[in-house]
């Protein structure tokens, strides 16, 4: 790792380190929230201009969510899982911005485990947390599922799943920006593009994985059926 | 672990970082995207709602309007017929009478008519009979060579109105 990147940390206030992706994920953060509010400040029922496209992307999400989970747990994880949603695919598409990864206070957030693994882990805490709020102590009775000596398979299939959405994530657009930074090196010009064409590609479809996934262990958690 | 972790780039701070920041963007969309996007789509699927019910109303009202209407029209159709059969019967009666009495006036006229001629008829007859009697009585007189005295006159034209009358 050493050698590559800007130099960490990119700030260092009241002691605190201010890595650089923080910068990154402040730009995206702006960005989203940003247009969210142009969209929604003044909404109208037959939309027009950003409205249209913040009720497209949100619309879409809740559609999505609805036909996994039903309208009303839809509603309820919508702002956990759309967030992750546009946050990873705009985090993703950051990669393609020239410099990226160069110049200080610019790195994709997505290529660094830290990130990633603070996103596996909110899912992690998410899903048990809701499993938990929704069916009380009768939610650890999965984890004897489909037999009582099932328990420690079941307990590790649990905590490897924070573990694989973090290193899925993170493997592909680290992967990815180290190819792209790599090509970028020694041809500039053209050569990158197929390469970043590649990435408009695995940049939504890891933005969408990881929100799929984190949609599917939700759902099993809070399922009242099994 | 931690060496794997470290070898990985693993870093607490910006776990952290990412942690709070993440959490933080969830707070910002949800007031400023999800919620305000959801409170419109409820809101568009309200009004959505609303119209066709009122939609439906509209069209029952106007359905129930049309019935009412062809109920009408039907009923003024049957009046209508019934008063123009009223009329063709009303007509047919006047007819008959109108012709009953011209015949019977008709007929009266034909018989004053033919009184008319008997009278006439009869005082044509009696007109003639005197002429006659006096044309006799010249005639006789001229073959007499004499003209007759009135008393003369009058007894015989009595005498031969009298012969006339039984010839006749």
């Amino acid at each position: 790792m050493e050698g590559h990147g800007p130099k960490e940390p990119f700030a260092t206030v009241f002691g605190i380190d201010i890595p650089n992706f923080v910068i990154t994920m402040w730009a995206i953060m702006f960005i989203l929230v940003f247009v969210s509010w142009l969209g929604t400040r003044k909404m109208k029922k037959v939309p027009s201009g950003v409205q249209n496209v913040v009720e497209f992307a949100v619309e879409g999400i809740y559609n999505f969510l609805t036909g996994m989970m039903g309208e009303s747990r839809a509603r309820a994880y919508l702002p956990l899982l759309g967030s992750f949603f546009f946050f990873i695919l705009l985090s993703n598409y950051s990669g393609l911005i020239p410099g990226m990864g160069m110049i200080p206070g610019m790195k994709v957030p997505t290529s660094d485990l830290s990130i990633t693994a603070a996103l596996g882990i909110t899912t992690f805490f998410v899903t048990h947390i809701s499993g938990i709020q929704r069916k009380g102590i009768k939610y650890f009775a999965h984890f004897l599922t489909p037999v009582a000596w099932m328990l420690p398979i079941n307990i590790i299939d649990e905590l490897v799943r924070p573990v694989s959405l973090s290193f899925r994530l993170y493997g592909n657009i680290f992967g990815e920006e180290t190819v792209i930074n790599k090509i970028a090196e020694m041809a500039p010009l053209i050569a990158p593009l197929p390469m970043m064409a590649l990435a408009l590609l695995t940049g939504a479809i890891q933005a969408f994985v990881f929100t799929l996934l984190s949609t599917v262990y939700i759902t099993g958690a809070t399922e009242d059926h099994h | 672990m931690e060496a794997i972790a470290e070898a990985l780039g693993f870093d607490v701070n910006k776990f952290i970082w990412a942690l709070i920041n993440f959490l933080i963007l969830v707070f910002l969309l949800k007031k400023f995207a999800y919620k305000p996007v959801l409170n419109m789509l409820d809101e568009r699927k309200r009004s959505i709602e609303e119209s066709l019910t009122r939609a439906e109303k509209a069209r029952d009202e106007a359905e129930r309007m049309q019935k009412e209407y062809e109920a009408q029209l039907a009923q003024a159709r049957e009046e209508a017929q019934r008063i123009i059969e009223q009329a063709t019967k009303l007509g047919e009666q006047m007819k008959e009478e109108i012709l009953a009495n011209a015949q019977a006036e008709a007929s009266k006229a034909i018989q004053r008519a033919q009184e008319e001629i008997a009278r006439e008829r009869e005082k044509a007859v009696v007109a003639l009979r005197e002429e006659v009697a006096n044309l006799a009585v010249l005639a006789a007189g001229k073959v007499l060579g004499r003209a007759i005295s009135v008393e003369d006159h009058e007894k015989m034209i009595k005498e031969f109105i009298a012969e006339v009358g039984d010839l006749q």
